[in-house]
């Protein structure tokens, strides 16, 4: 009897303890805590994924989810440097996220139904949209799945690319040959031996893939979006200030796309701004960072220092980057996309 | 009577070559048949590895996509991300200074002359504390730089050498109060030993790592870096007490008996009767038990740490390397190779010099 009493006790402040930590650090208070910090807390990889947080030659991180990190840095500090990146396995994103090791979770992750309301996370608006997608060998011909009637696709094992695509070629009317591995270099060099004609991936490992093997023209990623998942940044519940801030970030980069301001341009703009929104926007007039929390620059830091959200893409996934991918959904909404920056006012 | 003269067995290289491949003509053709396979094997190795390999840089990726064999320009361009991680590339100098000085270290406590505690103990005292100062920082005109900047070579080797140095002691430890004459000590340190060793080490590397801050009030925590070693430590440490414990119960009776009854103080017994006996029986399992313990250090790559697989990952990880990958785990195995099979023969070494198994 006495053990199980004291076994209670101790399951139970155990539980207790395990309740409070996270409610501490969700209190609300990020933005503060980061500020009083001096530095942002942000994810990396523990490894690296190709165009979203990878090392150059010289260990620097680089890569779209970085230049994100940096984005909201910026924001915070007005300087990119006040970063720490903390290298994070897939497995410890939200652990780490709700003991407080990192501030925010840029890590390729989509907003799920669960993560929402099981794991208590909060999401900011979408970065990028992920799709998966179908690449094919260049002498078949096709021109979307369709045409791939009886072809064998490599699809890596246990993921939900395997139901995506059943689902897809069902809904098209088709049949495919699956062949599932679990490891993506095994996977990668099956489609490229040519064990299969067809090879289903999340949209930009696709893409990375093929420029890896140092053979572009061979290989058609097939206009057939599978599914869609929407990237987005990943908070604690309960700080509503913290999702504005990483919200406004985003907001910022994708504002300045739309008005055209880069960081070669955005001093002259400042000086004569083309609109009264672009004027507050920049930190001309003021407004902008108040409600945040934020200097009335901040957005004026950020093109600055980081870049428009073009100038991130071009430079870690597009056409300045080795991998060449083409903005596609993942564009502003005048130009065939579909993110939005949010309405300065 | 006649005699019955028995040639000699012919010696010489060739002769006895022939007895034992070539007796008889069917086991000439086996013979050269697997003879002409291991030639082909080897040449074909050799002739990717070697032959038709790319060695230099300047070509980058294209040149390798151009060649046959095997892309060590991948090495060349990326050696330091493998031996160094993240740590910042201007100061790579003293993380490689860090490595030589564990090396020395061991290479030291590997000399005889070095086996006396004191100097034991000035040997890894000051060779820690060198390695610590060159790695963090922060002192003597050295820039400051935090744990989680810390990665390959360096970073494997530091967590593998302070592993051993706070499990070590702990097993020990563990091991004599394993056999303490009072049930409830004995007792609740055998459910403590039980109790890690039925446990996976992966999931008391995330436990220690992940779960310990929602516990622990914040003064406590430490660095990340501090407490997964902790938690390998004390895996190690589980293991490595049952492996005194067998050692110690190899030692007769009759010894400490002995001790006893000539009026040794209890300390006198254990470090100088029953421990340098039991440690002689457990040498081979220890061994064992260290080399284990260093190729687990990869496993620190969940918590999300630069250990030297994780950098290995982020060298081909890159557009323009990512084919490579072969050549990088390649690498690295060789990596692996050269300390587990020095530490090995570090082992055979020390079974010869204490003569196991002749007593």
């Amino acid at each position: 009897m006495q053990f199980l009493k004291w076994g209670a006790a101790a399951a139970l402040a155990l539980s207790l303890a395990q309740i409070s930590a996270p409610a501490q650090a969700a209190g609300g208070k990020t933005l503060e805590t980061v500020k009083a910090r001096g530095v942002l807390n942000c994810t990396g990889h523990d490894g690296s994924y190709l165009g979203f947080a990878e090392v150059d030659d010289k260990g620097n991180w680089k890569g779209m989810d970085i230049d994100l990190c940096r984005a909201v840095a910026t924001a915070v500090f007005g300087d990119p440097a006040k970063l720490k990146i903390v290298p994070i396995s897939w497995a410890q994103r939200w652990p780490s996220l709700q003991s407080g090791d990192v501030d925010i979770v840029i890590k390729a992750s989509g907003g799920t139904l669960s993560r929402d309301t099981e794991l208590g996370l909060q999401f900011s608006m979408s970065y990028y949209l992920g799709t998966t997608k179908v690449m094919a060998h260049k002498e078949l011909n096709l021109k979307s799945l369709k045409d791939a009637e009886g072809g064998t696709i490599c699809i890596p094992a246990g993921t939900t690319i395997e139901q995506q695509v059943a689902a897809y070629s069902q809904k098209i009317g088709i049949k495919l040959e699956p062949v599932v591995i679990e490891k993506t270099e095994e996977l990668e060099q099956a489609y490229f031996s040519g064990r299969c004609d067809l090879y289903a991936q999340w949209g930009p490992v696709l893409a990375i893939a093929r420029v890896a093997k140092g053979k572009v023209e061979d290989h058609v990623i097939l206009p057939d979006v599978i599914a869609v998942e929407p990237e987005v940044m990943i908070l604690r519940q309960g700080d509503d200030n913290w999702v504005d801030v990483a919200n406004w970030t985003l907001s910022a980069l994708l504002f300045a796309e739309q008005e055209g301001i880069t960081s070669k341009n955005v001093d002259e703009i400042k000086a004569k701004p083309t609109s009264p929104a672009v004027a507050k926007f920049l930190g001309a007039a003021p407004g902008m960072g108040k409600g945040l929390g934020l200097p009335d620059d901040w957005a004026y830091n950020v093109i600055k220092k980081v870049g428009n959200y073009a100038e991130i893409f071009d430079r870690d996934l597009g056409k300045d980057s080795p991998y060449k991918m083409d903005r596609d959904l993942t564009n502003l909404w005048n130009n065939g996309g579909v993110l939005f920056p949010l309405v300065v006012d | 009577m006649e005699m019955v003269v028995v040639a000699p067995p012919a010696s010489g290289k060739l002769e006895d070559l022939k007895r034992r491949f070539f007796a008889t003509p069917r086991q000439a053709v086996i013979s050269l048949l697997s003879l002409s396979v291991i030639v082909f094997l080897v040449w074909k190795l050799l002739n990717w590895a070697v032959f038709s390999a790319v060695f230099d840089a300047s070509g980058g990726p294209d040149a390798c996509h151009a060649a046959s064999g095997a892309c060590w320009s991948v090495i060349a361009a990326r050696w330091r991300i493998i031996f160094f991680g993240l740590y910042p590339y201007e100061e790579q100098w003293r993380s490689a200074l860090a490595c030589v000085t564990v090396v020395a270290m061991t290479v030291l406590s590997c000399i005889p002359a070095f086996w006396t505690g004191r100097r034991i103990a000035l040997v890894w005292g000051v060779g820690a504390a060198v390695f610590y100062v060159l790695m963090k920082g922060g002192l003597l005109g050295l820039g400051f730089v935090g744990e989680e900047m810390w990665g390959g070579l360096a970073l494997t080797l530091f967590i593998f050498v302070t592993t051993c140095l706070v499990g070590f002691p702990l097993a020990i430890c563990l091991a004599l109060l394993r056999r303490s004459e009072l049930p409830w000590i004995s007792r609740t340190t055998g459910l403590i030993i039980d109790g890690v060793r039925s446990l996976p080490l992966i999931s008391i590397l995330f436990t220690f790592a992940i779960v310990l801050p929602f516990a622990l009030p914040q003064w406590l925590q430490g660095d990340k870096l501090y407490r997964v070693i902790l938690g390998s430590a004390l895996f190690f440490s589980a293991y490595q007490a049952e492996i005194v414990r067998g050692g110690m119960q190899g030692v007769p009776r009759g010894q400490e008996e002995a001790a006893m009854a000539l009026g040794l103080s209890y300390w006198h017994r254990i470090s100088r009767i029953l421990l340098p006996q039991a440690m002689r029986n457990a040498l081979p399992a220890t061994i064992n038990q260290f080399v284990i313990s260093f190729k687990e250090t990869s496993l620190v790559i969940i918590v999300g740490f630069f250990e030297i697989l994780a950098s290995g990952n982020a060298a081909y990880g890159t557009g323009e390397w990512r084919f490579a990958y072969v050549e990088v785990y390649a690498f690295i195995a060789m990596i692996y190779f050269v300390f587990v099979f020095s530490l090995s023969r570090y082992g055979a070494f020390l079974e010869r010099r204490m003569s196991v198994g002749e007593r």
